[in-house]
Order: structure tokens, then sequence, then C-alpha cells
């Protein structure tokens, strides 16, 4: 018997024909808890990242995923958004790079989030940054995100600048990590940098 | 020599994360060496015959799908951790746990208790065999009807603890029934270090010697207790969580008793303490009229009525009554759905009626409320089964026949009705489309306790 990832409660599964022949998926979330987050697909550019896509709203109900997910290090909750990255990522041939963790601060959570969170959706990635720095952008005001150096070096040479990079975060707020790892990668050859993350403020309370 | 007494302080009795430990490094590891702390793995893996077990060391859950197991950038193999007790902090294969070894602290033994009420002679018996029970350390049953004053006969066995210089917990499964109790308690002995264990309870005095736990907080004792009190002993989830019940087990010490008191024993808890423990039945309210019996009613289609924007002939009529009577009265369901959608049908009778469960912050206002007559009703579920009294408060049940009402909460939601002087009576009824046996079962369980016999 297993309960909803997020609220314990039981799942009501009823097998479907449709699951049975693999066209849909059980979600490991009950439907109110899932009708919590809120869907936005929004899009948009920045000085450095050619398209940033965020997939959901950063509500409360997404604060506690974060914080379940994060700080609880409860590794189970990738599963929530795996069909949903799925479906975004999937069957393109563009090269997807998870925003990467200080080495120090992964073996404290003992997981990278991001990573986690590709493959519990099952997408392959390449770990072509390499994290500088320990410190850890939502300790920080406005200010000194916007004063700090480089946060990032690629670990390898960069295989084809025709190809397109996608980074993958779990959150966008004020663009900092996005645009940082985006002219990093540029900076050393590529020419279209995209980005994807679970979550962006919406600035409505 | 000062921190050893405050790691003591902190850590006797519990089991506790070593890297949320709010003590030095060193000074752990050196009550370590010395021996005042033993080290455990926090999950371990037990061999099977079909393979192998995890179990937590905290919580000790085996039930394999809590268990989450992934590839740990800490000790870099395959470990695993419990979503069992997650809340309280992750618990993982390369997480410690630690224990107090060392010596264990001493109690005051001098508690004033301030509490002059009077016991029925019936109180008077029970509570002297719960303390004879107490003192030769044998688990006892106290079976006590709803509304028969179950927390007065505690306090007796509880100063005798206290005076003993031993250590005490009263736990319940729901958070409610734990603060209700707190002021009670805390007025009874106001010279007691008492302390309120709860999920987002922070804890202020690691030294408390008595202590109100929901039976989730005991996942973080360790041989702690000289006895246990648990009470509403048959609510979800304790009866249905087995980790729970090892919780409390956990958390007295070797052959310490465990006491359960209730209303409704199940049948798993009175064979229990037939084999290993006294009982004492209290088969009569304080105020020594008996217990409602409950009433079927018919009640055919209600689901289909109520979607289709209608509330039932019968179920109209017993509400316009108690409108009309101005009785107060609760109205069960079994489904959250199924309540809201009635909800705003009963609110064409009168706008101030309204609903409550589980996921309502405001429940207690509600029902302070309906206490106060500034709302006539309540559309409710199985959350205000227990623990609540309404003076003159009247019952319906509708579809008492869904598996939710049991034996057990039938008889709880009858024991809302008549509980205090002067209204002793009051209407049960239960609207059904069917009757169960578990209808059957609380009809004759409450007949049965009417007929007993009562001390004068």
């Amino acid at each position: 018997m297993n309960g909803c990832l997020l609220c314990e409660k039981p799942l009501d599964d009823q097998p479907t024909w449709q699951q049975f022949l693999g066209i849909s998926k059980s979600s490991p979330v009950c439907p109110p808890c899932l009708a919590l987050f809120e869907r936005i697909d929004s899009t948009v550019e920045d000085e450095w990242v050619d398209s940033i896509h965020s997939l959901y709203a950063y509500n409360e109900q997404a604060r506690e995923f974060l914080h379940q997910f994060k700080f609880l290090q409860d590794i189970a909750l990738a599963q929530v958004f795996a069909s949903d990255l799925r479906n975004v990522l999937k069957n393109s041939k563009k090269i997807i790079v998870p925003i990467p963790m200080h080495p120090a601060n992964k073996a404290k959570r003992t997981f990278a989030q991001v990573d986690a969170l590709l493959d519990a959706a099952g997408i392959p990635y390449e770990q072509l940054l390499h994290k500088t720095t320990e410190s850890v952008m939502g300790e920080k005001t406005r200010a000194e995100r916007l004063a700090m150096t480089e946060l990032f070096e690629v670990k390898a040479d960069i295989p084809s600048n025709e190809a397109i990079y996608v980074l993958v975060d779990d959150i966008y707020t004020t663009g900092t990590t996005l645009r940082h790892a985006a002219r990093t990668l540029k900076q050393a050859g590529a020419v279209r940098v995209e980005a994807v993350t679970l979550f962006r403020p919406t600035g409505k309370k | 020599m000062a921190v050893y007494e405050e790691i003591q302080q902190f850590l006797a009795g519990r089991i506790w994360l070593r890297h949320v430990m709010p003590f030095p490094t060193e000074k752990i590891d050196e009550a370590i060496d010395q021996g005042w702390i033993q080290t455990m793995k926090g999950v371990i893996e037990k061999p099977t015959w079909h393979g192998k077990q995890y179990q937590c060391n905290r919580c000790l859950n085996e039930n394999p799908s809590p268990f989450t197991i992934f590839q740990c950038a800490q000790c870099e193999t395959t470990c695993a951790y419990c979503r069992n007790c997650l809340k309280m902090g992750r618990v993982s294969s390369c997480s410690e746990l630690l224990v107090w070894t060392g010596q264990a602290p001493a109690y005051p033994t001098d508690h004033r208790m301030n509490w002059q009420g009077n016991l029925t002679p019936s109180q008077e018996k029970a509570t002297n065999e719960l303390l004879d029970s107490t003192k030769q350390g044998i688990s006892h049953l106290l079976y006590a009807v709803c509304g028969s004053g179950k927390t007065e006969m505690l306090f007796q066995p509880i100063h005798y603890l206290l005076n003993e210089g031993k250590r005490v917990c009263l736990a319940a499964p729901r958070v409610d029934v734990i603060l209700e109790l707190l002021p009670r308690l805390q007025a009874a002995f106001p010279d007691t270090v008492i302390e309120a264990l709860y999920g987002g309870a922070e804890v202020e005095r690691f030294d408390a010697q008595l202590i109100l736990a929901t039976t989730h907080q005991l996942y973080r004792f360790h041989e702690a207790f000289d006895a246990i009190f648990v009470d509403e002993a048959d609510a979800f989830p304790y009866t249905a969580d087995e980790t729970l019940q090892r919780a409390v087990k956990k958390a007295v010490k070797p052959s310490a008793p465990i006491h359960f008191v209730t209303a409704t024993p199940s049948a798993q808890l009175l064979a229990m303490n037939k084999k290993q423990g006294n009982i004492s039945i209290l088969a009569r309210r304080y105020h020594g009229k008996p217990l409602p019996e409950p009433r079927n009613e018919t009640l055919w289609n209600y689901e289909k009525q109520l979607k289709k924007k209608r509330i039932p002939k019968k179920l109209l009529q017993w509400t316009k009554e108690r409108l009309e009577n101005q009785q107060p009265f609760l109205i069960f369901f079994h489904q959250i759905e199924l309540m809201e959608i009635a909800e705003p049908l009963f609110q064409q009778l009168d706008e101030r009626i309204c609903a409550v469960h589980a996921e309502h912050a405001d429940r207690k206002e509600r029902v302070q409320m309906l206490r106060k007559k500034e709302i006539p009703g309540l559309l409710t579920t199985t959350i205000l089964e227990r623990g609540i009294t309404i003076p003159n408060v009247q019952v319906a049940v509708v579809g008492a026949e869904q598996t939710i009402f049991n034996k057990g909460a039938l008889i709880q939601i009858g024991g809302r009705v008549g509980r205090s002087v002067p209204h002793t009576a009051g209407d049960f009824v239960l609207f059904h489309q069917g009757i169960t046996n578990a209808m059957d079962e609380a009809k004759r369980e409450i007949r049965k306790l009417n007929k007993q016999e009562i001390l004068q």
C-alpha cells in the first residue's frame, strides 16, 4: 500500500487499461495535492539566457515541496515532477546541463537536487559545469547576488558549439545563477543556451 | 561537569540524531568515549528468509514501502532512509542515533496535587485499582464510558508516581486531546515541570518529569518512562499504525507498565489486557444517568439526493426540529466531499450552520461557537467523534452504514449526547440505508453497559 508522497493519504489507485498498456502512468501524488501547484509555463529571455521556461508558480505548495525535498532531504519527492520534466525535455537533441552543487554542499545534502530530478525523469544529462563557490544563492541579498564574480567553470571542452544547451534548475528567482551558468557556457563556445526551471515566483501573493 | 549535566538533561530518555545535537562535537565525542552515550545506526538491515529488510531505529518501522533507497553523496554507497518519521529529521543508513547510557537524572519527589474534586464511588474504586496496578507495575485497562470523568481518575496514580521521583508520560493519538489535557494537569500539579509535545511544538523543558505527548512524539524517546498512560487508546491512527504501538513500548523502561484509558476498547486491547494485565470497568457516567441509545432511521439514496441539491426529507425534518427547539446539533458525515455538497443546502435553513473537518484550522473556534450558541449546529466528519462536550447537543449520523462508522466510532459519537447536567439525555439518531453489524454491536454494547450495576 502506497500513500501520496506529499500528504501520505492512501492513493486511490484503481488499475486502468491505460496504465496497463503503458499509455498513462499513475501519479505518485494525490489529485488534491497536485492541484495546489499552479502551472504557469512562463517563458522569458535574459541577457545571457536565450529562453527560460518555468513550469510552475513558486507558491505556498511549491515552497513546502522544496522545503521537504531539499531541507528534509526527501529525495523520493524527485518523482513528483518526473513526468512533467520528461515531457518538456524528452526527445530533443539539446544537451541537458544541470546546475551543479558545490561538492561540499552536495555531501551535506547527500544528493544534488537537480540531478535527482533528472534521474527520476529518466533524462540523460551532462555535467559540464563545476561550481566554484560554496555560497548559496538563497542566503544572499539581491545586491550581493548581482555583485558576484564567476560562479561556475566548465569541466570539459564544450562538445559541439552547434548544439543547443538546456540548463536545468529547481527555481528561477533573480536569474543570477542561470545568467552565470549561461555566460560560462557561451564563453566556452556555446551559441544558444536555454533553461528550464520547475518554479518561478509570480509576484502575486 | 556542567556540560555533562546539560547533555544528561537533554538526552536522558531520548533518542536523537547525532548531527542535530545542540552541543559541540568534541563534547559529544568525549561523552561517547566515557560511555555515557551509546551510538547506533539510523537504519539497519535485518536478514529475512526472502532477503533483507530495513528497520528504522528511531520509529522502528519495518514496512518496506516508506524506505527510499538512493545513491548517497555523503557515505558514497547505496543508502536507505525512513520516510515514516522524516518530519522529525531524516534518519538514514549513514546517520547515527544517540541514546543516554550514563547516570539517570534525579527528579523531585515532593509534588503538590491541587485537586479537590469529588469522585463517585465507582470512580473511587477504579482509580484505586489503577493505583494498585501502578504500584505493582502491571498494565491496566481503564474501560470507562464516555462522560465518566476519565482524566480525574488518573490524578492519584500520576501523583503517586511523581512523588516516587518517577518520570511519567500521558500519551494520546490526537493533538486535540493533548491540548485539552494540558491545562487540567497544570492546574492539578502546579509545582511539577510539565511539557506538552506534539507536531510543531518546540521542546522547552528537556527535564520535564511529566510529559504529555502525541503518540507520534514517542518515536523520539527511548526507555524514558516508568509508566505511560495511553488515553483514547482506540483512536486513529494509534490502532492502525503498528509503529506507534512499538513507539509506546520503546518509550517505557523495560517491564514498566503501559496503562490504557478508553471508552471503546478494541477486541485486541481487551484480549491483551486479559492476558497480562488488570482491568476496571466503569459503566456509568459521573451523573449516574444511562448512555443514550441509538435510534435507527432509514434514509434511502441520501447521497443522490444531496447531489441533486435536496436535503432528504427525514433529515430535513430532524434539522428543522432542532432549529425550532433551539437545540445545538452535530451531523456526522462519512466523507468530506459529501459534507461540502450538503453545507450550502443546510445554510439555506440557517446561514450560520457550517462544516468542520481535520484540515480546518479554526475548528476549535467553531466548536466553541456552538457551545456558546452562536451557531445552531455543525456538520462534521469523525474528527469531532471524541473529546468534546457541548451541553444539550443532539446528534445525527448520515450514512451510518459506511465502514468508517465502526462500533467504536458510533459509541464515541453517541457519547457526545447527554454529557452534562441537566441535559443528561438527548436524541442520537443513525440515518442509514441498511443496518450493519457495527450498528447492532454499538447498540448492544450501550444496552449492556446501561444494565451494569452501579456502586452507590
